[in-house]
């Protein structure tokens, strides 16, 4: 299972990718893994707010429809329409395929993710 | 438990998954990948969890009949017979392929989850039937070789079954000889995606060499239990345990097609009683919006409760999510229907059993 350096990590098994303020959000590897194939993906309003640990979305696979949650607090400023026609982007590369971007409100909040080698010590259990 | 394929998925990277306390692989690749290789090429499937019992003697076809609701003396020496064990209730058990090798031989396949239950049934019900039951689960794999060029691919390795009937066995003992095991050594015109193919029933030590053999075949693709559920859904074919788990006839089930009501059988008398009333039919559903039935969603019809799924998925041949399940009986195939997960809410059509 791929996991990449330089992004944070969920329990949940979300990623985000900072630059600045604003921070790309998607599904790990091991994520879309465990789903199979997915098929559907609901993905959150463009300038919505949403908090840390709150659902953001629904990604839904051949087996079983899972939520999504935020790994951080702040604005919705993007979602990526490609998956909407073409989810099966995330089963191909799931660091690629980004959900939403949005402008966090809180930097601070970065710090209660994890890096790499503990998101690796999580999966691995 | 592991079959004796387990290191050859993990060679071709399957991801393995706990299935009724087998390791088996759900996919090699892609469930939507590997379903559309079965439908339009060939697909090669480790079903080995799946039960081995042979049951001989001189009343073997009697017992069987009893046990099963259909007469199996109907059927020729050689036929592969698809039928239902009921309890007194006239609930099904689990369903079966009888394999008819001679009036006084039949090799029957139990699901993986009931092979157990299953064998202590037959034991229960022996009584003073001159039979021998034995469970040679361990002892046998299964592969089954399913898709339209599994005609093409037999030519080589077994021309012989391609004179098969539609469910229909050949002996094969003397490709894979393995002493004691000779009359269980079969191949069949069988399976369980709604497509030609062939299942394999032969002794674990040729299993490794067998699976290669079929797999050189540029055609012909591994696939897992993921593709396999899909496939079977949208054929409309039940899984056991799960579209009933005697909790059903065979009626309800849309399977009373297997009954003979000219024999004696266990749960023939409920059946009896209950088969001029039955309340509710087993039927597919057909998204029309982006909802994906599963088991356990609840279908209305102007907003009342009118059925419940016990399957469902995204059915890969026609791009939409699919679903099978319980419906009042007054309810017509082409109906609209709303199917609610309790996630989401879509409008579907009713459809029969067989989707695709």
């Amino acid at each position: 299972m791929i996991v990449k350096d330089g992004l944070y990590y969920t329990k949940t098994h979300e990623w985000i990718r900072l630059e600045g303020d604003v921070a790309s959000v998607g599904i790990t590897d091991f994520a879309q893994n465990q789903l199979t194939d997915i098929v559907y993906v609901d993905l959150p309003k463009v300038g919505a707010m949403i908090k840390a640990g709150e659902i953001a979305g629904t990604v839904e696979s051949v087996k079983s429809a899972e939520d999504f949650y935020s790994p951080i607090t702040g604005k919705v400023l993007e979602v990526n329409k490609d998956l909407e026609k073409s989810p099966e982007l995330i089963n191909k590369d799931a660091y690629q395929a980004w959900m939403y971007k949005m402008k966090i409100s809180n930097p601070s909040e970065v710090s209660s993710l994890m890096k790499k080698d503990d998101y690796e010590k999580l999966i691995k259990k | 438990m592991r079959t004796s394929l387990f290191e050859e998925h993990v060679k071709l990277n399957a991801k393995m998954v706990d299935f009724h306390g087998w390791e088996m692989p759900i996919q090699y690749s892609s469930i939507i990948e590997e379903h559309r290789q079965v439908r339009q090429k060939a697909g090669l499937f480790d079903v080995s969890h799946m039960g081995d019992i042979m049951i001989e003697g001189k009343d073997a076809q009697d017992f069987l009949s009893y046990l099963l609701p259909t007469d199996l003396s109907k059927s020729r020496i050689g036929k592969a017979i698809y039928s239902a064990y009921l309890n007194e209730n006239a609930a099904m058990i689990d369903d079966t392929i009888a394999n008819k090798i001679s009036e006084e031989k039949f090799l029957v396949v139990p699901n993986a989850a009931t092979t157990d239950k299953i064998y202590a049934w037959l034991v229960k019900n022996k009584k003073d039937f001159k039979v021998k039951i034995s469970n040679i689960s361990s002892k046998m794999s299964c592969l089954a070789l399913q898709g339209p060029l599994s005609h093409e691919v037999m030519k080589n390795l077994h021309p012989e079954a391609n004179n098969l009937d539609h469910f229909a066995l050949t002996n094969v003992s003397e490709m894979y000889p393995s002493p004691g095991l000779e009359d269980a050594t079969i191949v069949s015109s069988t399976g369980y995606t709604g497509e030609e193919g062939f299942e394999f029933i032969i002794p674990n030590e040729y299993a490794v060499a067998t699976w290669k053999k079929l797999l050189s075949n540029a055609n012909v693709k591994p696939i897992g239990l993921g593709a396999r559920d899909t496939l079977r859904m949208e054929k409309g074919l039940l899984l056991s345990g799960q579209d009933f788990n005697e909790d059903r006839d065979p009626i309800e089930a849309g399977v009373s097609w297997i009954l003979d009501w000219d024999h004696d059988f266990i749960g023939k008398k409920n059946l009896e009683i209950r088969k001029d009333n039955i309340k509710r039919r087993f039927r597919g559903v057909v998204a029309e919006d982006k909802v994906i039935p599963r088991n356990g969603s609840i279908v209305k019809l102007n907003g009342k409760e009118v059925g419940i799924l016990t399957s469902g998925t995204f059915s890969p041949s026609l791009s939409k999510g699919i679903g099978l399940g319980y419906f009042d009986s007054d309810l017509k195939v082409g109906m609209n229907v709303v199917v609610s997960t309790g996630k989401t809410e879509g409008k579907c059509l009713l459809s029969k059993p067989r989707m695709v």
